[in-house]
């Protein structure tokens, strides 16, 4: 407020506040608009991605936000029909002494005699690709399917809606089975399919055909079948264990050794760049500068065939020929990373060098200086360090795509999506690929939500990905 | 010198584990790189000098040469765009609003998921029937409803800068206002008007959907190239565009984060002193928001450009979704002739490549840095 | 009764005698459809009869690029004892020095004399052919009926094959004529049925005689036309999964679609013919493709792996492989396969396909050692056909220069 504007009046003042306050809350209010923009950029994409990993198919055309798989009615549908398959409306299922009744409606037109579908239960095979090494029981081994009857039958526009009950039962004794496919066909083309108590797959041979990958999903089973399907489809060969399981519990063990390894090299060797004066230390600097521009693919040639060979045959020193296809050898390339040593120099340097000449006056030695007064001043940018550090293993694709390549057991979880991205894309299966993909990102989305101020710190270092 | 040398054996300790890391998997590797350029090597047999052979190669070889430019087009594009974009972006968010940390952090989220997360869920929204047509398609079709709004925001902001500014030209000097252009609280009025003028002629019916057929650009099985009549060096092929948008997509958040932080350093009294003096936004962004960030300038577009001319992780998830030639890198050109899979790996000619894209990575970081630092001198 | 006892006594004690000491054989494949039926193969056919010789076999599939995975681990000494070597890549693989040699391991003279040739140097046989394949067309009748338009048929030519596929594109905005991809695996089949060879007289390629041009002109015209769509657009990932969802009425592929079609489309209704033939010659062509079993040379287990091999090529084995759907058998004397007779689509296919390999012109799916990368220009022809941003002289002429620059490259 200019001192000139005292001579004015009273109201030109007032009005000028108004007119202030009124630019204030407007300016606020656009500003909230643009980020509320922004955040439809940016997590637009990922919202999206995560909305359509339920979905039977991704691909269809023109793509919905929603989904059968997000009706509640469709979940108390498949809720009951997990019910009645296995006695478990959150899973699903198909176990002995089941009775699963199922209706479907059909249109007929005007002119046309309603004839009941037939409906069989096929020995169709879940998904395609990793899933197909398993031995899987098939339910129609097992399943009995009763007499298609009309239940209903109602005037509708042009003709008539009639609706069909089938029932599926399990006689007998045998063992719980996870799906119930079912194939039901109508006698016509003309005859055509309208709703069913669950929506159909797909609709097969130009609509003839309603084609149920199980009639009894179960709510969660209904929901998250994709997710599922990430879980219990792709299975090692050896092992018969979970490989995304697996490619989880790879990830974490070379995250973790990863942290340890890179706070290990960058304190150690930021210490000595930034404080201790040798012989030498400016080109070891200048190294440090220039590894980290080199691109990773310059040194791969050489690196690859140092651990194709056990760095020189020191790796058979614990019974490995190579170090190939194992977290060792992914740990041993990935300790050269500059950027966090670049990151230490620069911190440890900014650290007042009073507080570590007291203790040399005490006589401390090197290391009870550096492991008692300079670690511990530099938590804030350790804490920053771990969470670049753990995040750049997480989500590290190039030197495990090189080394981890077989078995399945041996990969991370990039590499793992990899495979699913080769396997199920061939057949055009995205919800397990997307539904893959939304599970890797999880641990590291908790992670930022819990340490947000880290990675901002870790940003503000000049990091980003590492 | 004394003290230098009194030092050293510590030093050595403390850098023994980088330094072993250090001279095995960099100093050791450059030099065999470097040896292995000259010679033909395919794995089982020994290698066999060949001189300069491999790098003659290279320029005869169409892989290497859309490799050469698809890399130069790709990192002069997503540097340019992303720099950009983060710049805008963090000063449109350098406010003091409730709420701004947990929008940042939103912001973020792209680039703390990994770039196979995000590149497969790009892969799948480039699709012939995927997310990103659809949105084409629907901005073309609504294209009627999307211009009034447009419009009518213009004419009515217009409208009302006209009005305030005639209003106080006569005014005593103390009470004058600075009108601009994009006065927020005309702005406010002149979008709401604008929201509500398209919603009565929507439900009019005089704003339905055009009826044009759906867009669906193959923006992977294909070798389009963009724009159509430029010559081949300034070309990017479809699917590499699919790959600019979705790494400008991951990289902007990051950047605008180092901006934000660096703009958080900026006194706030700059801005309100230009203000005062009735400088735009416009004037304000390049007088102000931009030579005080010159430093982190020079930083984002260093790691831009390492970055992008790295650029490897999108070509191996697109795979086989897209023709080699369309998005292939020189880092992947290195990977592919090492890996070849068709044939046995063509070790010696991989290594000159790599050769080749670590000079060109050394020599445009060093020419970025000569240009920009005489800017700045400047 | 007693001497059947007496055998299974001997065969008990004798797996006793090794249950500790069972030498284990490591045997590396493709992945995706294929390792449901190799894993039955081994578990159902040849794994009691291996383990009682005291043999187990460790089965590690590969997903991801299997030649490649190859290559390193053969160079890594990682490689499996016993493992798949493809037919195109072959040559390569041979000079690597890393594959047993079998002729006097194995009694080869019992398998198809063509294969043997796909994996042999310097009379050496370095690779047992487990099977074979050849293009054929797959169709599905209820398009062709809702079109009211005939099947293909084994007379048909380029020209009635084209209409056919026009008229079925026409039913429906959402349905096209064929799935056709860019990628010379197929149309390599129409060049030869012009005529045309993989490599001519003098060692050279020519992609810019007529024969080939004429052929490229017809595949590539399929997708030009409309008829026939590129999997990509159809969001699939080969012209199979376009089929089996229906959105094509045709796809040209080998055996190998039909354990495809099996788990992913079991109410499809699709029969099988040959390609059709052109219309300059008459004649139809094929590429003929093979996978062989080879042993690894460094192989600790030599002897048990060359028995893996036997079991895995035996005819007990190949009988099973042909009646899942995925192969025809590579052994003479099961080409008169009762099998074929069988009135199945599959097993219908499965004889146009065996019918295939000596139907007009049929050249092997090799390309010396450059391997697959042969098809790289080619591919990238006809893509840039397809997709409408260059005509077909200037891309042939492209991919003819691209070609023998790469070919330059490879000679020694």
């Amino acid at each position: 407020m200019s001192v000139s504007a005292i001579g004015t009046g009273a109201a030109a003042i007032l009005a000028r506040e108004r007119w202030e306050a009124r630019r204030r809350w407007s300016r606020a209010a656009l500003a909230y608009l643009v980020m509320l923009l922004f955040s439809l950029v940016f997590l637009g994409p990922l919202l999206f991605a995560a909305l359509s990993s339920v979905k039977t198919d991704p691909l269809a055309y023109p793509p919905k936000l929603l989904s059968p798989q997000l009706s509640p009615a469709n979940w108390a549908a498949a809720a009951s029909l997990g019910r009645q398959g296995a006695g478990a409306p959150l899973w699903g299922g198909f176990a002995p002494g089941a009775a699963v009744t199922f209706e479907l409606t059909y249109f007929v037109p005007d002119g046309l005699t309603a004839e009941a579908p037939s409906a069989n239960v096929p020995r169709r095979r879940p998904g395609g690709g990793l899933g197909a090494v398993q031995r899987i029981t098939y339910a129609a081994d097992y399943a009995e399917v009763g007499d298609v009857v009309e239940v209903a039958r109602r005037a509708a526009d042009g003709g008539e809606l009639v609706t069909y009950r089938v029932q599926v039962g399990y006689p007998g004794a045998g063992p719980t089975i996870d799906r119930l496919p079912l194939d039901v066909q109508s006698p016509s083309r003309e005859q055509r399919f309208v709703s069913s108590t669950l929506p159909p797959t797909r609709l097969e041979r130009l609509g003839l055909v309603a084609s149920y990958e199980t009639i009894t999903p179960g709510a969660l089973g209904y929901l998250l079948g994709n997710y599922r399907r990430v879980f219990t489809e792709a299975r090692s060969v050896t092992t018969g264990q979970s490989l995304f399981l697996r490619w989880t519990s790879n990830t974490f063990v070379y995250a973790f050794f990863r942290v340890l390894i890179t706070l290990a090299i960058a304190t150690t060797a930021g210490y000595a760049l930034a404080r201790l004066r040798f012989p030498g230390r400016n080109l070891v600097f200048l190294l440090v500068l220039f590894a980290q521009m080199v691109p990773t693919q310059v040194l791969f040639v050489s690196n690859y065939l140092v651990l194709r060979d056990g760095i020189w045959g020191l790796s058979s020193l614990w019974g490995q020929a190579t170090l190939l296809n194992g977290l060792p050898g992914l740990l041993f390339v990935t300790a050269l990373n500059a950027g966090p040593v670049f990151i230490m120099k620069q911190f440890f340097e900014s650290l007042p060098r009073e507080v570590e000449e007291s203790a040399m006056i005490d006589g401390a030695g090197y290391w009870s200086r550096f492991s008692r007064i300079v670690l511990p001043m530099a938590r804030p940018a350790l804490g920053a360090l771990v969470i670049l550090a753990f995040q750049g293993a997480w989500n590290d694709f190039f030197w495990p795509l090189v080394i981890l390549t077989t078995p399945e057991d041996v990969k991370t979880l990039p590499i793992g999506l990899l495979t699913f991205r080769n396997v199920y894309g061939n057949s055009g299966d995205w919800g397990l690929i997307l539904a893959g993909a939304i599970l890797s990102a999880l641990p590291v989305i908790v992670l930022f939500v819990v340490f947000q101020r880290y990675f901002m710190e870790g940003v503000s270092y000049g990091g980003g990905k590492e | 010198m004394r003290r230098s040398g009194r030092e050293l054996l510590p030093a050595l300790l403390f850098l023994l584990p980088f330094l072993a890391v250090l001279v095995v998997f960099f100093v050791y590797a450059s030099a065999r790189a470097v040896y292995f350029s000259f010679t033909d090597y395919d794995l089982f047999n020994a290698p066999a000098w060949v001189g300069l052979e491999n790098y003659r190669a290279l320029f005869r070889d169409d892989n290497f040469l859309y490799a050469l430019r698809n890399s130069l087009v790709f990192a002069a594009v997503v540097t340019t765009v992303q720099t950009a974009g983060a710049l805008v972006t963090a000063s449109a968010l350098n406010r003091r609003v409730r709420g701004m940390t947990f929008f940042r952090s939103a912001f973020y989220m792209p680039a703390v998921t990994s770039s196979v997360v995000i590149t497969l869920i790009f892969l799948w929204l480039f699709q012939r029937l995927g997310g990103v047509n659809y949105l084409l398609t629907a901005v073309a079709r609504n294209a009627p409803a999307i211009g009034a709004f447009v419009l009518i925001t213009v004419i009515a902001q217009t409208l009302q800068v006209w009005g305030e500014r005639r209003r106080w030209r006569g005014a005593a000097a103390g009470s004058k206002r600075a009108v601009a252009a994009l006065d927020p609280a005309l702005l406010v009025v002149s979008l709401l008007v604008a929201a509500g003028a398209t919603t009565v002629l929507g439900l009019l019916g005089h704003l339905a959907p055009r009826g044009t057929e759906a867009i669906a650009i193959n923006w992977l099985q294909t070798r389009q190239e963009v724009p159509a009549g430029a010559p081949f060096p300034l070309r990017a092929p479809l699917p590499l565009v699919a790959i600019m948008v979705q790494n400008a997509f991951t990289t902007i958040p990051t950047f605008m984060l180092m901006f934000l932080a660096a703009l958080q350093d900026v006194p706030r009294s700059y801005y309100e002193a230009a203000a005062l003096d009735g400088a735009n936004a416009a004037q304000q962004f390049f007088h102000i928001t931009i030579p005080s960030l010159q430093p982190v300038i020079f930083l984002v577009v260093s790691l831009g450009l390492i970055g992008t001319l790295q650029m490897f992780d999108q070509v191996a998830i697109f795979g086989s979704a897209v023709p080699l030639q369309s998005v292939i890198t020189l880092a992947y050109f290195v990977y592919n002739r090492m890996f070849p899979g068709a044939q046995l790996p063509e070790v010696g000619f991989a290594s000159a490549a790599a050769m080749f894209l670590a000079a060109l990575t050394l020599a445009i970081v060093l020419l970025q840095r000569t240009v920009l630092r005489a800017e700045g001198d400047r | 009764m007693r001497r059947l006892f007496t055998a299974a006594m001997v065969a008990l004690l004798a797996a006793i005698g090794t249950a500790g000491a069972q030498t284990i054989v490591r045997v590396q494949g493709y992945g995706g459809q294929d390792p449901a039926i190799v894993q039955r193969l081994i578990d159902e056919v040849i794994g009691a009869d291996l383990a009682a010789q005291g043999i187990t076999i460790n089965y590690e599939p590969i997903e991801t690029d299997y030649n490649t995975v190859l290559v390193n681990s053969l160079s890594a000494g990682t490689a499996g004892d016993v493992f798949y070597v493809p037919g195109e890549t072959a040559p390569g693989f041979i000079a690597t020095g890393k594959l047993l040699a079998l002729e006097d391991l194995v009694d080869t003279s019992a398998f198809i004399d063509t294969l043997n040739a796909v994996f042999s140097k310097d009379g050496h046989v370095y690779g047992i052919a487990k099977d074979f394949n050849t293009l054929a067309v797959f169709y599905n009748e209820d398009l062709f009926d809702a079109a009211g338009v005939a099947y293909p048929n084994a007379d048909d030519d380029w020209t009635s094959f084209a209409d056919k596929l026009a008229r079925v594109a026409a039913l429906d905005p959402g349905v096209y004529g064929a799935c056709i991809a860019a990628d010379t695996a197929r149309l390599g089949a129409f060049a030869f049925a012009n005529g045309w060879t993989t490599f001519g007289a003098d060692g050279g390629v020519d992609l810019t005689s007529p024969a080939f041009a004429e052929a490229f002109d017809f595949y590539s015209g399929l997708v030009t036309s409309g008829a026939a769509a590129q999997p990509a657009d159809l969001g699939a990932g080969w012209p199979g999964d376009c089929l089996a969802r229906e959105q094509a009425a045709v796809a040209i592929e080998g055996a190998w679609i039909l354990g495809f079609l099996r788990d992913n489309a079991p109410n499809l209704q699709y029969g099988a013919t040959f390609l059709p033939k052109s219309p300059t010659t008459g004649l139809s062509g094929n590429y003929l493709y093979t996978v062989a079993w080879a042993v690894n040379a460094d192989s600790k287990v030599r002897d048990a792996a060359v028995k893996v091999l036997e079991a895995l090529t035996s005819p007990a084995a190949q009988q099973f492989i042909l009646e899942q759907g995925l192969a025809i058998p590579s052994r003479k004397e099961l080409a008169d396969n009762p099998y074929f007779s069988q009135d199945s689509a599959e097993a219908r296919a499965n004889k146009v396909v065996f019918e295939g390999a000596s139907h007009g012109n049929v050249y092997g799916f090799q390309f010396g050692t450059i391997g697959t990368d042969y098809m790289g220009p080619i591919n990238n022809a006809l893509t840039a056909v397809m997709t409408g941003s260059v005509g077909s002289g200037a891309a042939l002429s492209q991919a003819q220069s691209d070609l023998t620059a790469l070919l330059q490259r490879a000679a020694p």
